[in-house]
């Protein structure tokens, strides 16, 4: 059987970072690029899947993005991929997590893959969206924010839980094939060692363009979004609000916070 | 020939000639023996990985003889030992090479040459000579007795932190049965042989020539006229003799053939492992080349043949034990039984004629003779282990070797690879981005030069704790100051510089290590300087022995030479001398690895310190806790730590003022265990940067407002 | 029909208190004539039409389902229908646990305009404008949506006022098309909190830094945490110490407090490295006599005083 484990190259900001001259991103040159930390995740689950079984399970992960993806891809080799796919050209640019998804749903059609794996978000835009709109695209049954998941391969379902708010757990079993959107925490993922990394520079990467996978150009980047940027800008950072007065008039008021913050949550 | 020129012992007298052939055949056989157990011990070293040695073989040699004659090893921190030992090993050298003289005379010489030497005057002195030896042989063991039977030393303890009870290999009786049977044996085998010399001259009383130069034989002598005295003939002398002589023989004879199957063995392993030692075993790690499949040590067939010969050296004595940081808090690492736990565990498995399964070769796990993951991460890699060992075992590159493997497995506390990885992505072990690295530089009145723009007489490495930790950053705004004012022209990378990655080395991440190692050597290359000055021991360790590995050899000084320097050549001048009472704590990677003891020693006298020791010092410092990448793991809750220890040692010095550091690690670990043993408020911890600023205080106002 | 429509959440009976932050939203965004309404589906959708009757819901709209508790089949058919059966320009929903079960697919399959973890919504020029965190909430992103007859949008929580007062909204049911669900909801399961907590969950945290002083102060504060209904953390020097557990360490090399909503930090100073693992908290109040301590310039509120004093204070309100 197979699993598919989509993963997303992350950007995180450097030090002293500006918005690019059309107002609408950061500066490349301020961007730290690595393996968003969802996916270490869901990739560690799949390989789990992969070594518990008692017959061949294959591992691919798939991503949409430029070259400097290929490290990230290497790292996921590293930790027990069996295979690696990449999806671009510029047409992809400026994607939103639902084009994004129409990539992955192609791939997800091409590779017949049992599950397909995603992170819950992205650390860097945290839309919490893309492996959800490729279930819906695919028309696949799904299942979000998974923490813990039982799953022999071979079966036809899968039974996992789903994390709530507040600390609680809902069980749920889904039919396969399904998407399952994998929480941070439900495993412990490997440690993949530089030289390991290193070796793993020796198996291939298959890149594709949209095209190869039958996508018409506006079903990609902007043409393909459901939401458009308009504006990007670094919001006032704010100096803390100073609760004066006496110590007891000063607790006061942090009691009523703490009150009005556990009227929601209880 | 006068009558006294003819003296001499008949060998074998009175015996019958089918004894002496029984006694030939015997020794024959013991020697067979002998050499059957050397052929498998060397079948064993030669199964593990090859390893050409550095230097030439002369030379070691020479170095190894002086060690052992001189048996300054065994001296240190336990003289009484070495004292002791100095006898049983002369002793027993004088009393072997005596038999060997006289075996030399009567199976070679003799016989097919003719050639005696073995009588008068030189047989008379000769056998005083041997007499004294003896005295000397069992005085040694005596003291030796009493030392391990009453004087209840720590380092001789055997219970093993790194086993529970319960556990196969958690009491070891078999050592201190070995132990026990070995000295006793030695001691008998020197008691008969008096008995038996003064048996002899009772049973040869009438003969005038051994009876008048009996005294040539002093305690053999004084023994037989004990045993005249209580009445004992000649006849019954000879009955003894006869009779001690084959309990003695065949007793020695044992001794010989037992030598490579026992401790015994010890006179030719710890030998041999002085001459394979390396003095940087534990500075310089070696590379894993790229063609290596496995990385590290899984199987005990992966260490190499030298490694594998230390692993029979050790002779139990305990120091490391007794040195070891980690264990002396509690932590489940000795290095002896590391050591030992190894030992046990090749020769089960490589003594057979066959060798076992590759699966039945792994040194890792719980069973017997395996070390835990939990040992080889409790190890702090501060060398006082190797430093001390008297017979060079290096067990730094073993431990390290292991690591390795834990490594590639993924086997390590989760913060530890959280680390790791921090360091990979930013270059740093605070996760802070590559640009802030300069950034403690910017609250100063002057401009710190960027080496990688231009060029400077000398090129600062400041190193990860002393550019992010705010409290070691102050630290090093504080050295720019002084630098600054002595009129150095210098320069720092900024955000060419990664973590020097001594530390992730000693973790087992060879590949990180060689690409920080890499990202460096590169950023050097493209500056210009003259030397290179670091304010953190970890990355001078690593930059002066390991960088030139990677094509990056640089002058490199850790900044308490450079600042005598300073002071010597005037550019530095005490104005406000600080009478203060101070000890000093010499950083693990400074001075027992470097041997840096004196310029900060020199520094804090030319300060006004009064500088008092505290007893572990020198090569006896003792770690605070945070090398080997323990930094970057988390301690147990509720055990005391090495910094504490340490803490504790220097409050026991009375009146003291201030415990002075020289290394980020040290400043930052020593702060807080000040804070959690109470003694906040008694004395402080000052980094020697500091206390030179209060001695020369700022003229031009270079502190940081 | 043009309008507002929000999706109300229900879970165990209880209403999801988000529900009216997104009423208030729609209120925010109303324009005049334009209707805002509320569906709510479950089980018993009508036993919720109570707590919705607020100031601001002109209609509620009850949706019978037939399963317990949250399916993603279901509800992306009912809601899918109900939005083709209404035609609202906006779609509220909460950007939740529920929600990230669902509405990306129900948007991608049917090309609605679609952002998630919204902050703040208004109408620009008569386009409407959806503003969210980017690279880590290190910077804000306004996002419009050309072209799109209906928007989808999810909100965060605690970035709306529900509103205040009551209403008499008209009631009308909406039949959800029949749906074969592929999954199956099963029990609910409670996380236990034995010592060894998990600060990734915790929505509440306390937590005490080198400013308490030492090992003998950590009692008081355990006991403020309890009674306030925190969680216990610590930052890197008082686990480093071993005064708690490193279990409780937030900050950098600690757990990452992913779920704080809210977070008091006493005698914290704020190095680096430690607010990096709180960034993303909503509301941090931090308490510490040095007023030029770094953690008062990422924190909400800040309260310049003596630590004990302020814990003794407080610990009288509960």
């Amino acid at each position: 059987m197979k699993i598919l484990v989509a993963v997303k190259q992350v950007a995180a900001l450097d030090e002293d970072f500006e918005i690019s001259s059309d107002g609408r991103d950061v500066d490349p040159d301020f961007l730290i690029r690595d393996l968003n930390e969802w996916d270490d995740f869901s990739l560690e689950e799949a390989v789990k899947i992969k070594e518990a079984s008692g017959e061949p399970v294959e591992v691919i992960v798939a991503s949409v993005g430029p070259e400097e993806v290929d490290e990230s891809l290497r790292k996921c080799l590293a930790k027990g991929a069996d295979r690696a796919l990449r999806v671009w050209d510029d047409a992809v640019r400026g994607s939103d997590p639902i084009a994004i998804a129409r990539i992955l749903a192609a791939v997800t059609k091409r590779e017949k893959p049992d599950l397909l794996f995603a992170g819950v978000q992205s650390s860097d835009q945290a839309f919490a969206s893309t492996g959800i709109a490729t279930a819906g695209l695919l028309g696949w049954p799904h299942g979000a924010v998974v923490s813990t998941l039982r799953y022999t391969p071979g079966a036809k379902t899968a039974v996992f839980r789903r994390e709530l708010e507040g600390g609680l757990l809902h069980e749920v079993e889904i039919q396969l094939p399904a998407v399952l959107t994998i929480q941070a925490g439900i495993n412990t993922p490997r440690y993949a060692s530089l030289r390991s990394i290193k070796q793993a520079a020796a198996k291939p990467i298959e890149v594709l363009t949209p095209a190869d996978l039958q996508l018409a150009n506006d079903a990609v980047g902007e043409a393909g979004s459901l939401s458009r940027v308009r504006r990007m800008y670094i919001p006032e950072k704010g100096r803390a609000q100073l609760i004066e007065g006496s110590p007891a008039e000063q607790a006061q008021k942090l009691a009523a916070i703490i009150r009005e913050f556990k009227g929601e949550a209880a | 020939m006068s009558r006294t020129d003819a003296v001499t012992r008949i060998l074998f007298e009175a015996f019958s000639k089918a004894e002496i052939r029984i006694f030939y055949l015997l020794g024959y056989a013991a020697i067979a023996i002998f050499f059957y157990g050397v052929y498998v011990q060397i079948r064993k070293y030669r199964r593990g990985a090859a390893l050409r040695l550095e230097g030439s073989l002369w030379s070691r040699l020479g170095a190894m003889v002086g060690s052992v004659l001189s048996h300054r090893t065994i001296d240190r921190r336990d003289p009484a030992a070495g004292g002791a030992h100095r006898l049983i090993f002369y002793g027993f050298l004088l009393l072997f090479a005596g038999t060997s003289t006289i075996t030399l005379e009567y199976d070679i010489l003799q016989p097919l040459f003719g050639i005696r030497f073995w009588h008068g005057d030189f047989y008379l002195v000769f056998s005083l000579v041997l007499d004294v030896a003896g005295v000397a042989l069992i005085g040694g063991l005596i003291f030796m007795m009493y030392r391990r039977g009453w004087m209840k030393l720590p380092k001789l303890n055997y219970a093993r932190p790194d086993r529970v009870p319960g556990d196969v290999d958690f009491n070891r009786p078999q050592y201190r049965r070995e132990d026990w049977a070995f000295l006793w044996t030695l001691l008998i085998i020197g008691a008969t042989g008096y008995v038996l010399e003064a048996a002899r001259l009772v049973w040869l009383h009438d003969r005038v020539d051994v009876w008048d130069t009996r005294w040539w034989s002093p305690v053999g002598a004084l023994l037989a006229e004990g045993m005249r005295a209580l009445g004992m003939g000649a006849h019954g002398g000879g009955l003894l003799r006869h009779g001690l002589w084959w309990f003695h023989g065949l007793l020695a004879l044992v001794l010989i053939a037992l030598i490579p199957f026992t401790k015994v063995k010890h006179i030719f392993t710890s030998a041999a492992s002085l001459m394979v030692r390396d003095p940087l075993a534990s500075q310089r790690l070696t590379r894993v080349p790229d063609s290596q499949e496995q990385v590290g040590v899984a199987k005990i067939t992966d260490f190499t043949w030298k490694q594998l010969l230390n692993l029979d050296a050790c002779t139990k004595c305990g120091r490391c034990h007794e040195a070891c940081p980690a264990r002396a808090v509690g932590a489940p690492l000795s290095p002896r039984d590391v050591i030992l736990s190894l030992r046990e565990f090749a020769n089960a498995t490589l003594e057979s004629g066959v060798l076992p399964d590759a699966a039945e070769l792994n040194v890792h796990g719980k069973g017997p003779g395996q070390v835990a993951m939990e040992t080889l991460w409790s190890c702090r890699t501060c060398m006082a282990c190797v430093e001390i060992c008297p017979v060079a075992v290096e067990h730094i590159p073993i431990i390290v070797q292991l690591r390795r493997k834990l490594v590639e497995d993924g086997a390590m506390d989760p913060l530890l690879t959280k680390t790791l990885q921090t360091i990979h992505k930013t270059g740093n072990s605070f996760g802070e981005s590559k640009r802030k690295r300069g950034s403690w530089s910017k609250g100063l009145p002057f401009k710190v030069k960027d080496a990688r723009k231009e060029p400077v007489d000398v090129l600062w490495f400041v190193g990860d704790y002393a550019s992010f930790d705010p409290r070691n950053q102050k630290v090093s705004q504080t050295f720019a100051g002084l630098l600054h004012d002595a009129g150095v022209d210098f320069g720092i990378l900024y955000d060419g510089e990664s973590n020097a990655g001594n530390d992730v080395r000693r973790v087992g991440e060879e590949g990180l290590y060689e690409v920080l190692a890499n990202a460096n050597v590169a950023a050097l290359q493209s500056a210009t300087f003259k030397t290179i000055v670091t304010t953190d021991p970890h990355s001078y360790n690593t930059i002066r022995n390991e960088y030139p590995d990677f094509g990056g050899k640089y002058e490199i000084q850790h900044y308490t030479s450079f600042v005598k320097q300073l002071f010597d050549s005037g550019k530095l001048r005490v104005t406000n001398p600080l009478k203060m009472r101070a000890t000093f704590h010499d950083p693990c990677h400074l001075g027992r690895f470097n041997k840096g003891y004196e310029p900060p020693r020199d520094v804090l006298k030319l300060l006004g310190c009064e500088l008092v020791e505290m007893g572990r010092s020198r090569a006896n410092s003792f770690c605070c806790g945070a090398g080997g990448g323990r930094i970057w793991i988390p301690d147990p809750v509720g055990a005391e730590k090495p910094a504490q220890n340490r803490i504790r040692e220097a409050a026991a010095i009375p009146g003291i003022e201030v415990y002075v550091v020289s290394c980020p690690k040290d400043l930052t670990m020593f702060e807080d265990a000040l804070k959690t043993t109470g003694n906040e408020g008694k004395f402080v911890v000052k980094e020697l940067i500091e206390l030179i600023r209060e001695a020369i205080p700022a003229a031009l106002n270079t502190e940081v407002a | 029909m043009s309008g507002i429509l929000v999706i109300a959440e229900q879970r165990r009976g209880e209403l999801r208190p988000v529900s009216l932050e997104l009423v208030g939203a729609a209120q925010s965004l109303r324009r005049d004539g334009e209707q805002v309404a509320v569906a709510v589906l479950a089980q018993d959708p009508a036993r919720f039409v109570p707590a919705l009757s607020v100031a601001g819901v002109d209609a509620i709209v009850t949706v019978k389902v037939p399963q317990p508790e949250f399916d993603p089949d279901t509800f992306t058919a009912a809601v899918g229908a109900l939005i083709e059966a209404r035609h609202p320009d906006i779609v509220l929903v909460a950007h939740s646990v529920d929600s990230f079960g669902y509405v990306a697919a129900l948007a991608a399959a049917r090309g609605y305009g679609f952002a998630t973890d919204i902050f703040k919504v208004e109408r620009i020029d008569g386009e409407l404008v959806a503003t969210r965190g980017g690279y880590g909430q290190k910077v804000s992103v306004e996002l419009d949506f050309p072209g799109r007859s209906t928007v989808l949008l999810a909100l965060r929580a605690n970035m709306y006022k529900p509103p205040d007062g009551a209403a008499t909204p008209q009631v009308t049911a909406f039949e959800a098309p029949a749906t074969a669900s592929r999954a199956t909801g099963k029990e609910f399961v409670e996380l236990s909190a034995g010592d060894d907590v998990d600060m990734t969950a915790a929505e509440f945290i306390l937590t005490v830094g080198r400013g308490i002083g030492e090992e003998a102060k950590v009692p008081q504060f355990r006991e403020l945490a309890d009674a306030v209904g925190a969680t216990l953390g610590c930052s890197r020097p008082i686990a480093d110490a071993g005064w708690l557990p490193k279990s409780r360490q937030v900050g950098q090399s600690g757990k990452t407090a992913s779920a704080c909503k809210l977070y008091i930090a006493m005698g914290v100073s704020g190095a680096i490295q430690h607010l990096a693992g709180m960034k993303h908290v909503n509301t941090i109040v931090a308490v510490n006599s040095d007023a030029e301590a770094s953690i008062f310039t990422v924190a909400t509120y800040g309260i310049v005083g003596d630590v004990f004093e302020i814990a003794e204070e407080l610990r009288r309100h509960f």
